[in-house]
């Protein structure tokens, strides 16, 4: 990673973390919906897993939206596009990954999975899909409203849809209920790793759609000498 | 009698005051004020009088020397510098131009294509 | 009296060091002005007025010599803004029409007009964030950009925003805080590190603006109205600023409604709200 794209994380990490708010309700989201059914184990750690995809896509989607002006300043003073979205990107992802090491531990002392991977791994993609996820509708939408809500809708049909229907095959989250049935159900190992091959899809195609958008919306006019 | 004269026409010509005052003698602040005061200028607040003066010497046409006083503690005297010389000359050319521009017109005597000052004249200076 | 004189130059050396002077230059000049004060048997206060204002005066009076607004006495240098005929269409509303401008380095145009009659759309184009609908735009050497608002993260320090801008040119975050540091205090603005920029007044929003603009020490500057929110002597240090620019050899195009500034402006671009066809 690029010193510039070093400063961008860095910056980015620094901007969330003066959010009191935001961290807090970060924390509250995916852990309420962990609580909320906790009276069955699978599917508190299904809900748990998707509620931080969602606030994951969701921390994403607003940063991209509300530094546009910013970036757009920044690309006129000649910053390249890849350095302003990786950066972004990490710091996302940095701080997802904080959230998930922080619910890995409480699963681990409120509930008995074993073996223990498959809750990491539950953790790890959520976070790993959700950033570009986040980021690429941030990227293409124009405003924050069209964005939260279009998120809502894929995050709201992963969780209603039958994982078994193409239709949660099509959906970045479907390795969630997959990796549930090696991690809850006892199901084997090829059900994990069909998890993660799904994911590493799902980050690929939206990595390289967050790019593309990231591109176009901050793209200048190439402009000739005189 | 005490001329009024409005502060903003003397703002602009300020620096020239103080340059020709200094070219007469060299001075200090509240001497300065004194003396535009004695030519009928009003009262020019130290607050616009001494950064006037950090002005010039900042640009070198006026350089600033410490002196005790008779009265003991030190003054800061101000003294035109070489460059100061010749550029006063410069400004006081520039302003007896202006001037008499001004002079022409409030007394009507500019002739215009219409003819505007020879009809509207106040008479001879 | 001798308490009242001791504050009042305390007050004096906060207020220069808080508008960007050296604090030793500060520290000199407000114990000068006390003994000076108390030389001629008179209170600071009464002598000088009040320190804050003062030290305004100071330092106005301490800038870099004031260009004579004349024009260079070298030829302008080469082309950095050309634009031909250049329109701009948002579905049948026309916004602008046939604009015509040629900026060369050292040179300074303004664009007047009122609202809505597509200024910050003409600066945008200039920028590179829009594109034309028709028309010729040509553009040499680096750029920056001053946008009227935003364009700024609220939760970063002016100092972050330093190392930001400085760090995508590839400055090193001490080379970006110092150079931010010395262009603000151009605009009689010391920045106080830990303080958001949510946190600051719009008129110090704006000097972040214009600091965040020049920091890569751009060819040709692109202003759109920087001065909204500027007191009268900050307004004063930005037109400084802008002829400092210029005599350093760079372009400046600002957009701007006040017609104050124009006799000194290289070029002037008149744009009217159009009717739309």
């Amino acid at each position: 990673m690029s010193a510039a794209a070093r400063v961008v994380t860095e910056m980015t990490l620094r901007e969330l973390g003066r959010r009191r708010t935001v961290l807090i309700l970060l924390v509250l989201l995916p852990l309420s919906f962990y609580l909320a059914r906790r009276d069955l184990p699978g599917q508190s750690l299904r809900m748990l897993e998707l509620g931080l995809g969602w606030a994951v896509s969701t921390l994403a989607l607003f940063s991209t939206v509300a530094a546009r002006d910013l970036d757009q300043r920044l690309r006129v003073a000649g910053a390249r596009v890849r350095d302003i979205a990786l950066g972004r990107l990490v710091a996302v992802v940095a701080i997802g990954l904080v959230l998930g090491v922080s619910y890995a531990v409480l699963v681990a002392l409120d509930q008995d999975f074993h073996p223990y991977d498959g809750v990491l791994v539950g953790l790890g993609v959520v976070v790993v899909v959700g950033a570009p996820l986040g980021m690429a509708l941030g990227a293409i939408l124009p405003k924050e409203l069209e964005g939260a809500l279009a998120l809502m809708v894929v995050l709201a049909v992963q969780m209603l849809a039958d994982p078994a229907e193409l239709l949660a095959k099509v959906l970045p989250f479907w390795a969630v209920p997959e990796i549930g049935y090696y991690t809850v159900d006892g199901a084997g190992q090829d059900y994990l790793w069909r998890g993660v091959a799904h994911a590493g899809v799902s980050v690929a195609v939206l990595c390289t759609v967050a790019a593309v958008a990231a591109a176009a919306r901050l793209r200048l006019v190439k402009l000739p000498e005189p | 009698m005490e001329r009024q004269v409005p502060q903003q026409w003397l703002h602009g010509f300020l620096d020239l005051c103080l340059l020709s005052l200094l070219e007469e003698r060299r001075d200090y602040g509240l001497g300065l004020i004194q003396r535009l005061e004695e030519a009928g200028l009003g009262s020019v607040p130290g607050g616009t009088l001494y950064p006037a003066l950090v002005r010039l010497e900042s640009q070198g046409y006026v350089s600033a020397s410490w002196e005790t006083s008779v009265s003991g503690p030190r003054r800061k005297y101000f003294s035109l510098s070489a460059t100061g010389r010749a550029t006063v000359a410069d400004q006081q050319r520039r302003w007896h131009d202006f001037r008499d521009g001004i002079e022409a017109v409030v007394s009507g005597q500019v002739t215009g294509v219409g003819g505007i000052g020879a009809g509207h004249g106040r008479g001879a200076k | 009296m001798r308490d009242h004189a001791d504050e009042w130059a305390r007050h004096l050396d906060e207020a220069l060091v808080d508008l960007g002077i050296q604090p030793a230059v500060a520290q000199r000049l407000a114990a000068e002005s006390v003994e000076e004060a108390r030389v001629s048997g008179v209170a600071p206060r009464d002598l000088f007025g009040p320190a804050v204002l003062y030290a305004r005066q100071l330092q106005g009076a301490l800038l870099p010599a004031e260009s004579t607004g004349s024009p260079t006495a070298s030829a302008p240098g080469r082309t950095l803004l050309q634009l031909r005929g250049v329109t701009k269409r948002y579905g049948r509303r026309s916004v602008l029409r046939g604009v015509d401008l040629t900026v060369r380095a050292g040179e300074v145009a303004a664009i007047v007009g009122s609202n809505g009659s597509g200024k910050s759309t003409l600066l945008r184009i200039c920028a590179g964030l829009t594109r034309a609908s028709s028309g010729e735009v040509r553009r040499a050497g680096r750029v920056g950009y001053v946008p009227q608002d935003g364009g700024l993260a609220e939760l970063l320090t002016a100092h972050e925003h330093f190392m930001l801008f400085g760090a995508l040119q590839g400055m090193s975050a001490g080379r970006a805080v110092c150079t931010g540091e010395q262009l603000a205090s151009r605009l009689a603005w010391r920045p106080t590190r830990d303080v958001l920029v949510q946190h600051l007044s719009g008129g110090t929003r704006q000097k972040l603006n214009v600091v965040l603009g020049e920091i890569h020490r751009p060819d040709l500057l692109l202003l759109d109205e920087p001065y909204q929110g500027f007191d009268h002597g900050s307004y004063v240090d930005f037109w400084h600023q802008v002829y400092g620019w210029r005599d350093a050899g760079a372009g400046v195009v600002v957009v701007t409604h006040l017609m104050h500034e124009l006799d000194r402006a290289d070029h002037v671009v008149e744009l009217t709200t159009g009717a739309g066809e």
